[in-house]
């Protein structure tokens, strides 16, 4: 359990997180939500440790700021893709925490096939990272955090580069991960998928949380509109899933 | 189907041993060649006697040329080559910039300033204070770069650009020098061009120690430094402390390379060339090949001075004039490639 208290963050002299207070459940998914500069990724980032903070942010009692010993994934937006590197080698470096770097055991090496399977990307396996396709590379992103058998996943909006039937597959595999027991905090533009996978939606607008809560609590909540300055609308179909779509022109 | 691990093996060796041993042949074959070879020729059972201390081996001037001049010149070439080449492979890794060259933080320039001076000023023996004075100025200009760089910690590109800035002071007072002592413009730009005339016991024996002692950091950290490939928060959840590995590669890298620019002037594109021509034959990350690249950057310089010594014998090309005669049109090759990848 991460237990968030008075959180504040300013990066140059500019407050990009204030006043949060959160409690981030073990085993439940948890989706941050909210505009562009809500602070969705500084929160991800201080919950990774490598963000300075004022407050208190402690994962079962001790402050994660700089605190290696956790084994935490983190998927980032946009990430640095080396040259020269294949996709088995990029997944492999999530062993680096248990094997120690460069020390690739057999075990590691069955858990990557499977990981490589799981992800549908085994026969990419000798390819280079740098020559994937947007949705190849996020997928390879994914498996690389399925690697590591993490605790925690933080997941830096893991379905902007993919096409809907790769969305699904994502975050099918995240769910069966988070089945497992693994907790997942992510942010996500989508809010209709937010509200399909994730048990908890967190709203956030300008650096502060509006709303906390369950994703069917949430998803009709006024403070999620609030959130987005009134420009979308939530409609139910027929199955009772909740749908979030903007509003054209503001209308 | 469940795959096997063996598939996964086949596919992830950290060293490929069969490229790396044969460079060391390579290194071995070229070595040779260039303490056999110049105006005297020397022969290799009588040169391979001496070295042994065996019956029949050189003698008189011919056995002095060996030990005195071809010797230490041909390991001289290979420390600073492979010092050179290693150093551009971790920066290429540190700075996630394929075109990142070991003179880029200001070293180079700094060790010009620092030979300049000394050359200004020395009356007596020049070349006995030239080594100090550039190791000085070539080290103070790195630090200087990453005193300035106050955002070093947040984001390397800072340190690389204020690497540029005070490498153009450096040589904005170079320049004034050198027109305020008009005589010295000859030895300055002989060493700006790279010279290995002045390799000696004495030399070798020193800068051995630092680029040595360099190269088993950079080798012993070489697999962490695929971390550094990735961003800082993927590395840090890795269990890498970016910033610490960071220091501790620039650093062992910019030891290696003051005193390599110290030892012998400034050579050029060596710490490029190197490591794309492995890279090239290897298809790996370049920080998992920096013994190879070692290997590999101290046969290139050695094979670069046979050049500068034969090619217009009895006289002598600068070396740095043979580096860049191969090295600039690899770099054009190196940046369409880029471009043609980009695109």
């Amino acid at each position: 359990m991460i237990v968030i208290k008075d959180l504040a963050v300013s990066l140059s002299g500019k407050e990009i997180l204030k006043d949060i207070s959160l409690t981030i459940t073990e085993g439940l998914w948890s989706c941050l939500v909210g505009p562009n500069g809500a602070g969705k990724t500084t929160l991800l980032k201080v919950l990774l440790g490598t963000t300075p903070y004022s407050g208190s942010v402690k994962s079962n009692g001790v402050e994660v700021f700089r605190n290696q010993k956790r084994n935490v994934a983190f998927v980032p937006q946009q990430p640095q893709i080396p040259q020269g590197m294949t996709v088995a080698e990029y997944v492999m470096l999530g062993r680096a925490k248990k094997d120690g770097w460069g020390n690739e055991s057999a075990k590691s090496r069955d858990f990557i096939a499977e990981v490589l399977a799981q992800t549908n990307l085994y026969g990419l396996h000798k390819q280079m990272v740098s020559h994937l396709s947007g949705g190849e590379m996020q997928r390879t992103l994914i498996a690389r955090a399925l690697a590591q058998e993490p605790e925690l996943i933080l997941l830096d909006e893991p379905t902007s580069a993919l096409d809907l039937h790769h969305q699904i597959d994502v975050l099918n595999n995240l769910q069966f991960l988070q089945k497992s027991g693994v907790t997942i905090v992510s942010t996500m533009h989508d809010i209709t998928l937010a509200a399909m996978y994730a048990e908890r939606i967190v709203v956030m607008q300008s650096g502060r949380v509006l709303a906390d809560g369950s994703s069917t609590e949430i998803i009709h909540s006024a403070e999620l509109r609030t959130a987005f300055d009134n420009r979308i609308n939530v409609f139910t179909l027929d199955s009772g899933r909740p749908v979030v779509v903007a509003k054209k022109d503001g209308k | 189907m469940t795959q096997s691990h063996s598939e996964i093996e086949a596919i992830s060796p950290i060293w490929n041993w069969k490229i790396t041993s044969l460079c060391a042949l390579f290194l071995l074959f070229i070595g040779i060649a260039a303490i056999s070879f110049g105006p005297i020729n020397l022969s290799f059972s009588r040169i391979i006697r001496t070295l042994l201390g065996m019956h029949g081996g050189l003698t008189g001037p011919d056995r002095t040329v060996l030990i005195d001049l071809r010797l230490p010149r041909a390991l001289l070439a290979a420390l600073v080559g492979a010092a050179l080449a290693t150093s551009g492979a971790v920066y290429q890794s540190v700075f996630r910039n394929p075109l990142a060259d070991p003179y880029l933080l200001g070293a180079a320039s700094g060790a010009g300033l620092g030979a300049t001076i000394a050359i200004t000023n020395s009356h007596g023996n020049v070349y006995s204070l030239l080594p100090i004075f550039s190791f000085v100025g070539g080290t103070l200009a790195v630090l200087t770069s990453f005193f300035i760089s106050g955002k070093f910690f947040a984001e390397p590109q800072s340190l690389l650009l204020s690497g540029i800035a005070v490498g153009s002071f450096a040589t904005a007072i170079q320049t004034y020098l050198q027109q305020r002592h008009s005589a010295s413009l000859r030895p300055v730009y002989s060493w700006i061009l790279g010279e290995l005339t002045v390799a000696n016991w004495q030399i070798l024996s020193w800068s051995s120690i630092y680029i040595l002692m360099a190269l088993a950091i950079l080798i012993s950290i070489s697999k962490q430094l695929d971390g550094l490939m990735l961003s800082d928060e993927e590395s840090f959840s890795l269990g890498i402390n970016p910033n610490k590995l960071r220091i501790i590669a620039v650093a062992a890298a910019t030891l290696a390379t003051a005193t390599a620019v110290s030892a012998s002037g400034l050579i050029g594109f060596v710490g490029i060339v190197v490591p794309h021509l492995v890279r090239g034959v290897t298809h790996r990350v370049t920080n998992r090949n920096l013994l190879t690249i070692a290997l590999a950057g101290a046969a290139f310089l050695v094979l670069a001075d046979l050049g500068a010594r034969t090619l217009l014998s009895p006289a002598e090309l600068p070396i740095g004039v043979i580096t860049a005669f191969v090295g600039a049109p690899f770099f054009l090759v190196v940046l369409r490639r880029r471009r043609t990848v980009a695109s």
